[in-house]
């Protein structure tokens, strides 16, 4: 297979067009042996503008560069909306208020009136990890979700805020009362030291469940898409043509509702986990 | 039996171990979605949400193990 892989390449390679190219695997190679798209960074250094050194430090980089290009591109949209903002809308104000709306009435059957506080780091949650996983489907993008360090610096985040949120929220002797499971009586004391690690080690696992299922459904989807990208130009490579069918676009399509779907369980789990550190009346544990 | 050998022979299986329980399991969730919109016709948005957000919890399992595989993909004739 990585013989295939290198003659695909090299085909690509020798027919290359400034257009967009269906390579699989191109100059980046594999890392472990999973194929996958080439991005802008290998596009720009096939067309001499990056040289060898900017190269290497954009392909080590290029899930930060993606990252931050992401949340560049939010902040100034959003910021110059702001800034310009009036009574009667104009278009793109009314896209972002439509938006945040949207994301505070889908908070507020969830967390009920402490939605208005929380939106804001939900709604961006969501909106950040939507962009960072659809922008993988785009020719030349590399969707930053599928490392794990950028999922599990996320998945962290969300640990430490909902802690942080306990704590503030319960204060610290509530905070730890809620971790042992609220002893109020003789048996529920008694059953403190079983509840007390159980709950602490369920926290844990919280942000490792969070990280490692974002990553591993993206970097699937990309997966799955580049091994359809290889079998398109293979399948009429008989004739050396330097294009290939287009066999990856049903799995694009899927891409993008498993992508929505992945940024709305993080978001919603995220919630879910701030309204269990949140004082609630009736406790079911 | 060598190392190689039985890894390259777990790893698959249990892949496909993984997609058996996952299937089954949102086989059932899924099934019990269409049976509940069949019966309130007008309750099918807020079903199918949450049974969207069911089916990417079961289905985190079998991501679970395609993880590991790609582990072990990488030590599988690497010596």
């Amino acid at each position: 297979m990585p013989v295939g892989l290198h003659y695909m390449s090299a085909l690509a390679a020798a027919h290359f067009t400034p257009l967009f190219l269906v390579a699989a695997g191109g100059g980046n190679g594999d890392h472990g042996g999973t194929p996958h798209l080439p991005s802008l960074v290998w596009i720009l250094h096939e067309l001499g503008i990056l040289p060898g050194g900017a190269y290497r430090w954009a392909t080590l980089w290029v899930d930060i560069v993606f990252a931050l290009l992401i949340a560049v591109f939010f902040t100034i949209v959003v910021t110059r909306v702001y800034r310009k903002r009036q009574l009667i809308p104009r278009p793109l104000q009314n896209f972002i208020e439509m938006l945040v709306e949207g994301m505070y009435n889908f908070l507020y059957t969830i967390l009920g009136k402490d939605a208005r506080k929380y939106t804001p780091f939900l709604g961006t949650l969501f909106f950040y990890i939507l962009a960072m996983n659809w922008i993988g489907l785009i020719p030349g993008g590399h969707s930053p979700s599928t490392s794990l360090n950028i999922t599990a610096s996320l998945a962290i985040m969300v640990f430490l805020y909902a802690q942080y949120t306990g704590v503030r929220r319960l204060g610290i002797l509530g905070y730890i009362d809620h971790m042992a499971g609220e002893p109020r009586g003789v048996i529920t004391w008694c059953m403190v030291p079983l509840l007390f690690p159980l709950h602490l080690i369920g926290e844990l696992a919280k942000p490792f469940s969070l990280a490692l299922r974002l990553f591993g459904n993206i970097t699937g989807e990309d997966v799955l898409i580049a091994v359809f990208v290889g079998l398109g130009i293979a399948c009429l490579s008989f004739m050396n043509s330097p294009v290939g069918l287009p066999l990856h676009l049903p799995f694009i399509f899927l891409g993008m509702l498993l992508s929505t779907i992945q940024a709305l369980v993080f978001t919603l789990l995220s919630t879910i986990y701030i309204l269990m550190m949140l004082p609630h009346e009736e406790h079911g544990h | 039996m060598e190392y190689q050998t039985m890894l390259a022979w777990a790893a698959p299986i249990a892949v496909g171990l993984a997609a058996i329980g996952s299937g089954l399991g949102i086989g059932r969730a899924v099934g019990s979605a269409m049976e509940a919109i069949g019966r309130q016709p007008e309750a099918a948005a807020k079903i199918q949400t949450a049974m969207i957000i069911g089916a990417a919890f079961i289905e985190a399992l079998t991501i679970y193990v395609f993880i590991v595989f790609i582990m072990l993909n990488g030590k599988i004739g690497a010596h």
